[in-house]
């Protein structure tokens, strides 16, 4: 497979996408062009293979947000910095079934955490939120997402991976297996 | 950070024999002493006696710099060895054209918003390897 990935256009073959989650392909189905282009609330990218470049095989939306500092309480706001706070939401991450395990979930969170890297250079973001299903939250955290405590129980639970440690490890010149 | 504005409208008697002037809106600012200084400061060094004079200046300036970042363009500073600075002002950065991810609000309980303001406020966390493979892909 030669995979590229980019952003979701309205010709691109939607339908028959099925991650196994329902609201997540119903959203990349009927929300995710007009969430991006009629009332840019997300910005979807999807993944594609070179064979089928219109066929969707895995995408994510990102979206940007801001915590106001008067939001947080009082007594942590200490070490913030004196302005709202930054940040990027990955609002959704999915492969289709079909593909699992040919690492195109890495592929794709790779794309997102350099999206990410690249908007912080530009205008300056804190961090990356994500909304993970509580079955997925160890996918997360393998890639450094902490999980934020305090979730309603019905809700996902929301993680956060610094910029700063993003940074780090794009300024990582060897791979893991050759360090030490 | 600019200080809380409450704005408040003039009360006006109507005159109906005269066509209705344009209102003038009257604005009361909340300032902390050290921003009450800062006022008093500028409009010493900009020889300005008046409130109105200060707040329009102040009004004018904003509203070019908006424009300025709507273009893209970047405010910046250049000292007499050529050392450059660049305005980066949160406020101002959500007009400017790079910034090309919609924004959104996102609900919060109060245990996350103390957990999110820890960890940012702390030390970042080493990066995990498969952060540093996704990185290098």
């Amino acid at each position: 497979m030669a995979v590229t990935i980019r952003r979701l256009e309205e010709s691109d073959e939607v339908e028959g996408f099925d991650c196994g989650d329902e609201p997540l392909n119903n959203y990349l189905k009927h929300h995710a062009w007009t969430n991006q282009e009629k009332v840019s609330i997300g910005v979807t990218y999807v993944a594609v293979d070179e064979s089928a470049p219109r066929t969707v095989l895995g995408y994510f939306t990102l979206a940007a947000s801001s915590v106001p500092r008067d939001r947080f309480p009082k007594k942590f706001v200490r070490g913030l910095p004196p302005y709202d706070l930054p940040l990027i939401l990955l609002a959704r991450l999915a492969v289709d079934k079909r593909f699992n395990g040919r690492g195109l979930g890495h592929a794709l969170i790779s794309e997102a955490l350099k999206i990410t890297l690249r908007v912080a250079d530009e205008v300056g973001c804190r961090c990356i939120i994500t909304d993970a299903y509580p079955d997925k939250a160890g996918w997360y955290a393998r890639y450094g997402f902490l999980p934020l405590e305090g979730a309603a129980a019905t809700d996902p639970q929301k993680m956060f991976l610094d910029v700063r440690t993003i940074r780090r490890a794009s300024s990582i010149d060897s791979f893991p297996a050759e360090r030490d | 950070m600019p200080p809380a504005v409450k704005e408040k409208s003039k009360n006006v008697a109507a005159l109906p024999a005269k066509a209705p002037s344009p209102r003038k809106l009257k604005f009361q600012a909340d300032l902390a002493p050290s921003e009450d200084s800062m006022v008093r400061i500028l409009k010493t060094e900009l020889q300005m006696t008046s409130n109105t004079d200060f707040l329009s200046d102040a009004l004018a300036l904003l509203r070019w710099a908006v424009t300025e970042r709507k273009r893209g363009h970047h405010i910046v500073s250049e000292s007499s060895t050529g050392e450059r600075k660049i305005l980066l002002f949160p406020r101002l950065e959500r007009v400017a054209p790079e910034m090309t991810l919609p924004r959104v609000d996102v609900q919060w309980t109060e245990k996350e918003l103390e957990c999110l303001a820890e960890l940012a406020s702390g030390q970042p966390a080493d990066p995990t390897d498969a952060l540093i493979r996704a990185m290098r892909q």
